[in-house]
């Protein structure tokens, strides 16, 4: 039952995480491998307000920002420009992975190689329905929890969450209805980032100890989320994300926990090869 | 109707219109107008420009020479969520929904400029021209049947009570009864409300039925244009669709 | 040379490693357009078999510690070739993921993740090869008799390794430049209009793969026989990356520049840098050096995204100095400037290897209740019609009736939802498109469909069926083998563009041309396909009016010589001067059939049309 807690905390990091890569997607089609390099940015800038006396938790809204600001500017100054020329999809990821080199070693350059921690407590132990978790844990889990039910709240039931929707299903018949939708990509930008941030801070602090180069295969396992749920569906990336993060942490009790992330690699590439718009996603015609 | 359906019509002028993709003109020399309370129609065969035509009017596809206007406004190239805040609605021939939302948001998203107090008023209204529509707001737009789906893309234009309609096609892959009720029920009444009615149809003997004048492309030039009672007789119009020696039949009733 | 010999000597060996490794990418990126981002496991696969084969039984060596499998204590050069093969063999299950019609970006997101996933498994199941500690004291070749320590010994290394590397470019020039590369440059431009015209994508995707395996799995065992030893942290997912900006900063397609990428960059950075003092913390060059590969990547995608050495355009008219012709406006008036040339003068039956004229008039196409639907909807429904053989049969109907889903069924592009197709009597419902093609059902695109970065020429070339370069081994035998057919095709497809008034753009990327121009390079290259049934997706529209009369004539006099042509064409003058019969779909159904004259007098027709 502990790994069961584990996968909980997991799955509830990688939720949102999913949620916010899959919203790029689809927005505006692209498959942003650098969202791994915006994650663990995110999660050191919040360490560093935490190092200079910021209580942990306000020290993630640091990482928040930053993940918002990087994000944005990220889609404005290179991504948009690179699409607007009209090339294949594969050329934008491939720039995607030279954002994530950058952003990746750039930090490791800044920052050094070393592990580092938040300065915080785990908190107290809790035996919950058979598993133990940590204080840190529980808030995390309800971090993760509220923000779930906000984007919820935010694609059904608010005016911008809708154009969002909108702008992915259709973007011209957004705009013949008067939807700014430059405004709205850039708006999902900002708030998919400030999910990026969120996780990537969120999975530093479950993580215990972290370096630049921690999230580099967290990639993996929001691909395998997202591809499971169906690309660019958010309700599907949070489908995808309980069921990969409970698959991989359950599994790791009963396997070599080494391999957990196998489960994972071995999801996403059977989606791809058999079904690659999802369980739910259909296929989509020309 | 008990509602004011559109805000009192405008009148829409292409004036000497090119337009086209990459550069290249599509349609070239056009002058048509659509006036308040008429339904002015545009037909031709495939290929003749009539979408492309439409598409330059509402910002979709890019003018090349001429000018479109919308009462005193210049629109001419102006972006599409623009046009839309003027007051001209435009429902494509296809990819008119946002299949993924519901019936409510897909009107919803239609009313994207009306204030918030004024978006579910406004849907009342629009559920009264479309009542069919009431049964299945919660349905996705996706999961609709092609009637129900273009009465969802006409309301959805409602939404913002428009001046001008600009509809490309509406009664395209829809069974002959649906159309006709579309065309004569639906499309006429919004010019009997007063708007400005400029629409684009396959069909042209069921267009010329509803409409106060109309325009026959043919290799993106307008080759006729007249009352359609006339045009109807005309040997050249069922020629420019059929080619030379085609029978004119009399229009049936 | 003093102390820089070494140096000198292993840079060589990286350089040659490098360069090797980034020709096998550049073969299935560059020029056949799979996007394989699990490239660097087959350098692995490499590295770790020649290391196996090489190394002694492990229990018995160095008091077993560490464990492998094999051990078969292999002399030089088995553990290469085996190296070779086992790169090769891995290829076949990635065939899979890229043989599928994916998204390129989804296929290559599926080899980025399986490559990490074996990386994974070969670091965490230790008896396999050593687990993450990886594999050390690996025997260098003829270590017993030189000692590779030796300068002599490490230049000797080098000397093998960049012939061997020039062998390797040799031979991914050879594929390249054959029809086969032409046909692997076609696939990558269009997959689908390169099935179209019975280019088979999975075998061509299938071989590239397996030859880009073997040479990256040969890269991988001399590498690891010069630094004996091989890990999982040397092939983790970002070296990939950088043999991908080592062909992205050379240039794509073009092998000398995936050469000098894999100078500039692998070597350049990770190898000479490696010796550089160590500055600030440990971590600093290494992560600048992948912030600058990050950086070059993005830059040159941006600026230069041909690379320094861009792609050769290939002059296969022999005219080699000749101008090209002014880049065509992009504005209407331009088509009606082409040339129109002796078209009706073309002697086709000739030209296209027709067959002596069979006019029989025998169905030679049926369909018999062919249905299409899209998630639900149908388009097409219950469509049953017959061609008669040697007819130019026209297809009309309004916009959404169905008209190009049936062509597109036809030709196998779109599987249908129900129904069957009969040709010669087969049944052919689910007989893949480029086996139709071959079978000599041809069709033609509504879209533009050219092969953007092939030259007009090589265009009309490529769809010559039954070329005897066109396969992977006819490649791999020579010019000596093909070039005389090839040549010939050359002359023959020149011969079809100075009948289409073209000939000034024979050189030309077929992707530079105007929209009329590129219809006729479409139709051209489906008559070089030597059909037997020409299926034509509105051929005439925005050719000139009166090139498109000459076409229709010569459509008709290659019915006339056994031909059977199915066209779906909105104009129809077309249709009134050529077709005969014309069958009327409206809304996915058949609705007349006869000749255009007979159907003008129907009333259903002209409902269809005006009423609906």
């Amino acid at each position: 039952m502990s790994s069961f807690g584990f996968g909980l905390i997991t799955a509830a990091v990688l939720a949102i995480a999913t949620v916010g890569f899959t919203m790029q997607f689809a927005v505006t089609n692209v498959l942003n491998l650098a969202y791994g390099s915006i994650m663990i940015n995110s999660a050191f800038v919040a360490y560093y307000v935490n190092q200079h006396g910021v209580t942990a938790w306000v020290a993630l809204l640091g990482g928040v920002a930053t993940g918002a600001i990087a994000s944005w500017l990220l889609n404005r100054f290179i991504y948009t420009p690179f699409q607007r020329r009209n090339l294949a999809p594969i050329t934008v990821v491939i720039v995607s992975l030279g954002v994530d080199l950058v952003g990746t070693f750039g930090l490791q350059a800044i920052v050094g190689g070393g592990y580092v921690s938040f300065n915080q407590s785990q908190g107290h132990e809790y035996h919950i329905l058979g598993m133990l978790l940590s204080g840190l844990q529980l808030v995390i889990f309800g971090i993760c929890a509220v923000v779930l039910v906000g984007i919820h709240w935010l694609l059904k039931y608010t005016r911008l969450g809708k154009a969002m929707r909108a702008t992915s299903a259709n973007r011209n018949l957004a705009r013949n209805s008067g939807v700014k939708t430059q405004f709205i990509i850039s708006t999902t930008w900002i708030i998919s980032g400030a999910l990026c941030g969120l996780a990537g801070t969120v999975f530093a602090m479950n993580a215990g100890v972290f370096e630049a180069t921690s999230a580099q295969l967290y990639i993996v396992l929001l691909l395998a989320a997202m591809f499971l749920g169906g690309p660019g569906e958010p309700y599907g990336a949070m489908f995808g994300a309980v069921t990969i993060g409970l698959a991989t942490e359950v599994s790791a009790a009963y396997i070599n926990p080494e391999y957990k992330d196998v489960v994972a690699f071995l999801v996403l590439i059977a989606m791809l090869t058999f079904r690659p718009f999802g369980i739910f996603g259909s296929e989509k015609t020309n | 109707m008990s509602v004011e359906l559109s805000k009192k019509g405008l009148v829409l002028t292409a004036t000497g219109l090119a337009a086209g993709y990459d550069g290249r003109a599509i349609v070239s020399g056009i002058t048509v107008e659509a006036t308040p309370g008429k339904v002015v129609s545009i037909v031709g065969p495939n290929g003749s420009g009539k979408s492309t035509l439409l598409k330059s009017l509402v910002g979709v596809v890019k003018v090349l020479d001429g000018s479109v206007k919308v009462g005193d406004t210049d629109i001419t190239n102006m972006a599409p969520e623009d046009v839309a805040k003027i007051g001209v609605g435009y429902v494509p021939q296809i990819d008119d929904v946002f299949p993924p939302l519901s019936v409510k948001e897909n009107l919803e998203i239609g009313g994207y400029l009306l204030k918030r107090h004024e978006v579910n008023e406004r849907i009342e209204a629009v559920l009264e021209f479309f009542p069919k529509l009431k049964a299945m707001m919660t349905r996705k737009a996706g999961k609709l049947s092609g009637g129900e789906r273009k009465m969802l893309a006409m309301g959805r234009v409602l939404m913002l009570s428009p001046s001008v309609l600009v509809l490309d096609e509406p009664t395209a892959n829809l069974a002959p009864i649906v159309a006709t009720q579309l065309l004569e029920e639906y499309i006429r009444g919004f010019a009997n409300f007063g708007s400005t009615v400029l629409l684009v149809e396959q069909r042209a003997k069921a267009a010329l039925r509803i409409s106060d004048w109309t325009y026959v492309l043919g290799g993106g030039r307008v080759v006729l244009e007249g009352p359609p009672q006339d045009l109807a007789q005309n040997p050249i119009f069922v020629e420019s669709f059929l080619g030379g020696g085609a029978k004119a039949h009399p229009p049936k009733d | 040379m003093g102390p820089y010999g070494f140096y000198i000597a292993i840079i060589l060996v990286y350089a040659a490693v490098d360069s090797m490794a980034c020709l096998g990418l550049n073969l299935q990126f560059g020029v056949a357009g799979i996007s394989n981002f699990g490239y660097i496991i087959f350098q692995s696969v490499g590295a770790y078999t020649a290391a196996v084969l090489s190394m002694p039984n492990a229990k018995t060596t160095n008091g077993g510690f560490q464990q492998y499998v094999l051990g078969w204590h292999l002399p030089w050069p088995f553990p290469w070739i085996g190296a070779a093969i086992a790169g090769g063999l891995l290829a076949i299950p990635f065939v899979f993921i890229v043989g599928k019609r994916l998204r390129g970006d989804f296929a290559a997101v599926g080899l980025l993740v399986s490559a990490v996933l074996l990386n994974l498994l070969v670091k965490n199941y230790v008896p396999f090869l050593n687990g993450d500690a990886g594999i050390s004291l690996v025997p260098s070749p003829f270590q017993h008799y030189w000692n590779p320590q030796s300068l002599g010994y490490q230049f000797a290394y080098g000397g093998v390794a960049i012939v061997l590397t020039i062998g390797v470019y040799f031979l991914v020039k050879r594929v390249t430049e054959s029809p086969y590369g032409r046909s692997l440059r076609a696939m990558r431009d269009n997959d689908i209009v390169a099935d179209s015209l019975g280019k088979d994508l999975r075998m061509q995707r299938t071989s590239v793969l397996i030859l880009g395996g073997a040479i990256a799995g040969l890269s991988g065992a001399i590498l690891v026989g010069f630094i004996t030893l091989w890990a999982p942290g040397a092939w983790g997912y970002a070296e990939t990356i950088v043999l991908f900006a080592a062909i992205i900063i050379g240039g794509a397609g073009n092998h000398k520049g995936a050469i000098l990428g894999a100078v500039l960059v692998p070597v350049g950075f990770e190898e000479i840098t490696r010796y550089l003092p160590p500055l600030g913390n440990p971590e600093l060059v290494p992560a600048l050096e992948w912030v600058s590969i990050g950086l070059l990547i993005v830059l040159f995608l941006w600026f230069r995204p041909n690379g320094i050495l861009p792609e050769k355009r290939r002059i296969l008219s022999g005219n080699k100095n000749a101008a090209p012709p002014e880049p065509t406006k992009g504005d209407a008036e331009s088509d009606a400037l082409i040339k129109i040339g002796n078209v009706q003068e073309l002697n086709f039956h000739e030209l296209l290897h027709l067959s002596e004229p069979v006019n029989d008039n025998r169905v030679i196409l049926s369909t018999n209740g062919l249905t299409k639907s899209f998630n639900g909807v149908t388009v097409v429904s219950d469509v049953s019609i017959a061609i008669h053989q040697g007819r130019l049969t026209g297809m009309i109907g309004p916009n959404g009736a169905g008209k190009s889903t049936t062509l597109a069924m036809l030709a196998g592009t779109l599987p249908s939802s129900g129904g069957q197709i009969f040709y010669e009597g087969t049944d052919i419902t689910s007989m893949p498109s480029h086996k139709r093609a071959q079978a000599g059902i041809v069709r033609t695109f509504q879209l533009a469909s050219e092969f953007k970065k092939l030259t007009v020429l090589e265009n009309l070339v490529s769809a010559i069926p039954h070329q005897s370069g066109d396969t992977f081994l006819g490649s791999l035998r020579g010019k000596r083998y093909w070039g005389r057919q090839d040549h010939d095709h050359i002359e023959r497809a020149k011969e079809v563009l100075e009948g289409f008034g073209l000939s000034q753009y024979a050189d030309v990327y077929a992707g530079g041309l105007s929209g009329g121009q590129r219809r006729l390079v479409e139709i051209m290259r489906a008559l070089l396909a030597e059909p037997k049934i020409l299926l034509l997706d509105e051929p005439m529209a925005g050719v000139h009016p009166n090139l498109a009369h000459k076409i229709g004539d010569q459509l008709t006099n290659l019915c006339e010589g056994g031909m059977t042509i199915v066209m779906v064409e909105h104009e129809l003058a077309i249709m009134d001067a050529f077709c005969d019969p014309v069958i009327v779909l409206a809304e996915g159904q058949v609705l007349a059939q006869g000749t255009m004259a007979e159907l003008r007098q129907k009333e259903e027709v002209v409902e269809a049309y005006l009423v609906g």
